[in-house]
């Protein structure tokens, strides 16, 4: 089995450790995996602000980039909601990317969907001592589905304890260029987020969307929580440093 | 176009800034959120408990929208043919200014003075109470919440809840003005007690008012009737006191048959207030016949379009489907941050981003369409199966489309994708942006003032990383 891993351009610029903790897991599954040398980003910004050209663009040469493997794995459901979802509708009618936008996206999968559903690996869990409480992200929730499996994969994890925060399936305010555009209201929405997470009283909020997750560590540690970690669900399943 | 006027769509970013920084609107907001999730939360169990599957119900419920839609021509001749043949007038109207030009004449020729009305959005619209005001009749809202809105010079913040923006001590400063009456100092276990004041109040003007004017949750083709859902009894008391009753509505609220509409009805409570029903339930039907108690002498429709008919065939056709629950705005995390005021026009909330750059003009409402997370927790619990944000998407690329985005932005995103487009230059590039994040964040880890983002750390810090790109320490890693 040949895997493609994308990295995602938030994980390759803010936070590294993410990549190589997802590249770990991805590994620990016995399957070939390559990261494809020319990935960029998937372009889900220009779609979102509407510039369907400039989406279009990208989305073919991510197609041409990542069609040659089994799988594609991204640790990000937003990211992979873009190409599942939002590629077949760019490229539906096109004759020729059409069907390859299609067969990528049938292949393409969000790390603990793959992990959990797909690869159903039994790796070896490695420790977490601690609570965590899980953020859904939109994305990975309500576009692909995603809520059992990264509970799952928690679960596994020697010591880890669950704590559910209340509205986890709220959204945190991110979106995107949403955050930046409108910052005063994203920050009204996130505050909401983490008085979800304080009443939870984890030692650590996990989640599988880096932007999410930068969203909420950025605004915890302005309300002056120093001490909640937030973490990349991929960085504690793979276990210690990456 | 009377909508473009009244609309202050195009002053959301501001309006929004002030509404974030409104701390008695912010308590008030904060209070209603998890009633309303809460009670459309009972409505779905409820459903559940009657052996009733909330996805198939929907789209039974979007088939029967579809349908309608599909030949709403149709539908609309059979409505007025059956609606005529019951007594009943139906008048039809372009958009608001032909509606209030309509009410203010069918007003004048009947000798009101004072018309009550039950909650209409499409008189809100056409700025209904204006124009009936500058024609010399006294318009009293009678829902209590639009009661409320309107003594306090203000328009609905909500489709369902037009006073959800409101504490009750504004309420209070609000009875104790109009009832002229000493201010008192109000809890909520005060709020029967207002209620019953406003009751009182407003029973003198449904008996003294010469017109009923109400809107219809939805138009009955087969019969020619109106449906109305409330749960204040106003709504009855508006349609069957006065002599003369206008059902103001928009074309798209008609349903074929009585058994569609029990269908619908289904949804519409639960989603709206979580109740199985809602208190009153009305089916108006022609006129006052021998031997009825009651009922209005003359009832006259007007059939309004202000917009519509250009969504039929259009990318937006599904919006047409929305049968004005309110769940969209209810579950949005944009609206519950803001409430109502800051969309600038008659419709707030998803629904709200959607219709009103269709109805005031796109190029009148920029920011609305952006003004989401994309989350997507509208379009999950609409009962209807509108799919809020790919519509709210598809206006953002018509801005595009017609260039109708401002330039700074446009030129950042084709500098951005083209240099996405090129590897080696957008890692050359990815590792200067690194090292320069860190440099700022200053070996702290976090970045307190951002100019690139100034929004995003006016409100949270920036965490950056190491200062070292993945794909730079990946082929790090291979070499060694």
């Amino acid at each position: 089995m040949r895997l493609a891993f994308y990295v995602t351009c938030l994980v390759d610029l803010m936070r590294p450790s993410v990549g190589f903790a997802a590249l770990r897991l991805l590994e620990a599954t016995g399957a070939e995996v390559v990261v494809p040398e020319g990935q960029t980003c998937c372009g889900q910004p220009a779609w979102s602000a509407g510039n369907r050209p400039l989406a279009i663009d990208l989305a073919r040469k991510a197609i041409a980039e990542l069609e040659g493997f089994d799988y594609v794995i991204i640790p990000s459901g937003s990211c992979t909601d873009h190409i599942r979802n939002a590629y077949p509708q760019l490229l539906g009618d096109d004759p020729v990317w059409g069907d390859r936008a299609r067969r990528l996206a049938e292949r393409t999968f969000e790390l603990t969907s793959f992990l959990a559903d797909v690869a159903k690996s039994d790796f070896v869990a490695p420790e977490f001592a601690g609570s965590v409480t899980y953020h859904d992200s939109c994305k990975g929730l309500r576009g692909l589905g995603i809520k059992r499996q990264p509970r799952e994969l928690l679960l596994k994890v020697r010591g880890l304890s669950l704590k559910e925060m209340p509205d986890c399936e709220e959204c945190c305010g991110f979106g995107g260029a949403f955050s930046v555009k409108f910052g005063e209201v994203s920050t009204q929405i996130v505050d909401r987020k983490c008085d979800s997470i304080a009443l939870a009283g984890a030692d650590a909020v996990v989640g599988g969307d880096l932007g999410c997750l930068m969203n909420i560590e950025g605004r915890l540690r302005r309300r002056g929580d120093e001490t909640t970690r937030v973490l990349h669900i991929a960085e504690i399943l793979a276990g210690g440093d990456c | 176009m009377s909508a473009v006027k009244h609309s202050q769509a195009m002053h959301f970013h501001a309006r929004a800034g002030e509404k974030v920084r409104n701390a008695v609107l912010q308590r008030a907001l904060q209070k209603a959120k998890p009633l309303f999730v809460g009670k459309r939360a009972k409505g779905m169990v409820s459903l559940a408990e009657d052996g009733l599957d909330f996805q198939l119900l929907r789209s039974t419920a979007k088939n029967i929208r579809n349908r309608t839609l599909a030949d709403l021509d149709v539908w609309l001749d059979i409505f007025e043919e059956r609606a005529t043949a019951t007594g009943a007038e139906v008048l039809w109207a372009r958009d608001g200014a032909e509606v209030s030009k309509l009410v203010v004449d069918i007003a004048r020729r009947h000798g009101v003075s004072k018309a009550v009305k039950s909650k209409s959005m499409l008189s809100e619209e056409a700025q209904l109470n204006e124009a009936l005001a500058a024609a010399g009749v006294r318009p009293v809202e009678t829902d209590l919440g639009e009661y409320i809105v309107q003594l306090a010079g203000e328009a609905p913040s909500h489709i369902i809840a037009p006073a959800v923006h409101k504490t009750i001590n504004e309420i209070e400063a609000l009875f104790a003005k109009e009832h002229d009456r000493p201010l008192q100092t109000r809890t909520s276990a005060d709020i029967p007690a207002m209620a019953q004041e406003a009751r009182a109040v407003l029973r003198q003007h449904f008996l003294s008012a010469e017109m009923g004017i109400s809107g219809a949750n939805f138009l009955i083709a087969e019969t020619g009737s109106a449906a109305l859902v409330t749960n204040e009894g106003n709504g009855r008391m508006v349609t069957t006191l006065p002599k003369l009753h206008v059902v103001i509505t928009g074309i798209e609220k008609i349903v074929p048959t009585l058994e569609d509409f029990a269908t619908l009805m289904r949804l519409l409570p639960r989603s709206a207030t979580g109740q199985s029903i809602s208190n009153y339930v009305s089916l108006l039907t022609g006129t006052k016949r021998d031997g009825d108690h009651d009922g209005p002498e003359k009832t006259i429709f007007i059939l309004v379009d202000n917009g519509r008919a250009n969504l039929l065939g259009s990318d937006y056709q599904d919006m047409l489907r929305c049968i004005r629950c309110g769940a969209c705005m209810n579950h949005c995390p944009v609206y519950f941050s803001l409430g109502g005021h800051a969309y600038g026009w008659v419709y707030p909330g998803p629904m709200g981003s959607v219709l009103t750059p269709l109805f005031t003009g796109i190029e009148n409402a920029l920011d609305l369409p952006h003004a989401s997370t994309g989350c997507n927790q509208c379009g999950a619990v609409c009962p209807v199966e509108i799919p809020l944000p790919t519509l709210m998407h598809r206006l953002r690329e018509e801005q595009n489309e017609r260039g109708l985005r401002p330039w700074s932005e446009r030129l950042a995103l084709k500098a951005w994708a083209w240099m996405a487009g090129k590897p080696l230059l957008y890692r050359w590039f990815a590792r200067r942006a690194a090292r320069y994040l860190n440099w700022l964040a200053d070996g702290s880890g976090r970045i307190r003032i951002f100019g690139l983002a100034p929004e995003w750390t006016a409100g949270r810090d920036l965490p950056v990383s190491s200062g070292r790109t993945f794909h730079e320490l990946y082929s790090a890693r291979k070499k060694t």
